[in-house]
């Protein structure tokens, strides 16, 4: 073991010990935390925002950016994922790794033969130790092992209930723990379940191919139309009419909507394209 | 009591974390990191934090474990020494 | 609960940052340096909400049932926040690591700087 990461570790680890043994005690009622504009929020967020739970309220109405930004960087990240090339060629059983310098593998090309293209001596050892592990490894990939029965038998008898769960906890966020983010994570583990047990081309199908695009982007896009709503209603971007509680509740439930169904899509998505 | 349950759940996640440092095996890693992830939920639940015990228990246990899994299953279960 | 005059929550926290740090710089193994950075994460959104807890406090839910004190609504909002975009750099990490396995079949980072 290399000696400079421990040290690393310590030298991080003495201000960080140093920094929170000055902190207030973690459950003091009167350390800044509670004493600053989480109290205001605590006192009238009820009544400005219409939500009581105040976690959605601080997520969509008094910090409306951050969320906006937020459904941006999860719909970025989907993007990021797409844009790797997919299903590259892996590398033929026995030949050494691709060189850095030359052109990565194109996509379909035809395997190199065993004892191929010949690189220095250590690196050709490692990258055959690589392939003799990668055979080990190839029963264990999930596409090429026969899902057990009584899996899927448990898998299709509780989707249903996970999905109403996530409904459920959905359209009662503003009023018990749960929302928009918190539903979208559990319909894409709804999903995954359903695409490990069923195989992805039926869980696929959950998701209309034409709606696709639309459905990823629908978070960002909701924001926006919201935002623009709250411009043209307070004169602010992403303003909540303080007055009008009928307004605040439906952009709320927008977004939560928009919020669950892009976020869940975005996940689901992540999950086939790595699959694939 | 609080203490107690604070006291055995803490333990629990650094010993769980170190567990994960520790594996050779990619797969019982990130077994032990979901279990990891289900622990955070509880301090969290017991810290007045449901929304984001829930968050934690279906993304974290849930949604990355399963990435996590897909990747082992892509490349290589071993870590080499 | 305090322990030679440090908050023993706040030091647990500090202790998960440190393994999780140690696991990213130390590993070879590009999947574990990932494992190491998601404790850290962990630790970090740990610390923010066991800052914003009150000693005997209701989740900031105002409805019948919860009383005051309430922990702190912030915290739990930034950290659902957090906790999404850890997800959003791990689907990515893991893709890219993925993808590496591809076209060098290895992922660990001591073997990757030897190719030529």
């Amino acid at each position: 073991m290399r000696p400079w990461p421990l040290l690393l570790v310590l030298l991080v680890a003495l201000p960080l010990v140093a920094g929170v043994a000055t902190l207030p005690p973690h459950d003091a009622p009167d350390a800044p935390i509670h004493t600053q504009v989480g109290a205001r929020y605590l006192e009238r967020g009820v009544a400005e925002t219409g939500m009581k739970n105040l976690v959605t309220a601080v997520l969509l109405n008094y910090r409306g950016f951050d969320t906006f930004i937020e459904v941006v960087v999860i719909f970025t990240a989907l993007a990021a994922v797409l844009a790797l090339p997919k299903g590259s060629a892996p590398v033929p059983k026995g030949s050494a790794p691709v060189p850095k310098g030359s052109a990565p593998v194109p996509k379909g090309s035809a395997p190199v033969p065993k004892g191929g293209p010949q690189a220095p001596e250590p690196a050709a050892g490692s990258a055959a130790r690589a392939a003799r592990a990668r055979e080990e490894e190839r029963p264990e990939v999930a596409s090429d092992v026969p899902v057990s029965p009584v899996v899927r038998f448990v898998v299709r008898l509780l989707a249903p209930f996970i999905a109403m769960f996530a409904v459920a906890m959905l359209f009662r966020g503003h009023i018990t723990p749960g929302g928009g983010f918190q539903a979208a994570a559990v319909f894409a583990a709804v999903f995954i379940a359903l695409g490990l047990a069923l195989g992805q081309a039926r869980a696929a199908r959950l998701v209309p191919v034409d709606w696709r695009p639309w459905l990823q982007g629908v978070a960002p896009l909701a924001f926006a139309l919201v935002a623009w709503i709250g411009w043209r209603l307070t004169g602010a971007f992403l303003g909540y009419p303080s007055d009008d509680h009928t307004a605040q509740e439906a952009m709320g439930f927008v977004l939560e909507v928009a919020i669950a169904v892009g976020g869940g899509v975005i996940l689901a998505r992540v999950f086939l394209e790595m699959e694939t | 009591m609080s203490d107690l349950f604070d006291i055995v759940m803490l333990a629990l996640l650094i010993a769980t974390a170190i567990t994960v440092a520790r594996a050779r095996d990619l797969l019982a890693a990130v077994v032990i990191f979901s279990m990891y992830s289900l622990t955070m939920t509880l301090v969290w639940q017991h810290r007045g934090a449901p929304d984001v015990a829930m968050t934690e228990a279906a993304v974290g246990a849930g949604v990355t474990t399963v990435l996590f899994l897909i990747t082992i299953a892509r490349t290589t279960r071993r870590e080499k020494p | 609960m305090l322990l030679f005059g440090l908050d023993l929550d706040y030091v647990a926290v500090v202790m998960l940052f440190c393994v999780g740090l140690y696991m990213l710089v130390a590993k070879s193994n590009l999947l574990k340096k990932l494992l190491g950075l998601n404790v850290m994460e962990t630790a970090v959104f740990a610390f923010i909400v066991t800052a914003g807890m009150v000693e005997g406090g209701d989740p900031p839910i105002m409805v019948a049932g919860t009383s005051a004190p309430f922990a702190s609504p912030i915290p739990h909002a930034m950290v659902l926040t957090g906790i999404v975009v850890a997800v959003s750099v791990t689907a990515v990490a893991l893709a890219l690591i993925v993808q590496i396995h591809a076209h060098f079949g290895t992922i660990e980072i001591d073997e990757l700087k030897e190719l030529p």
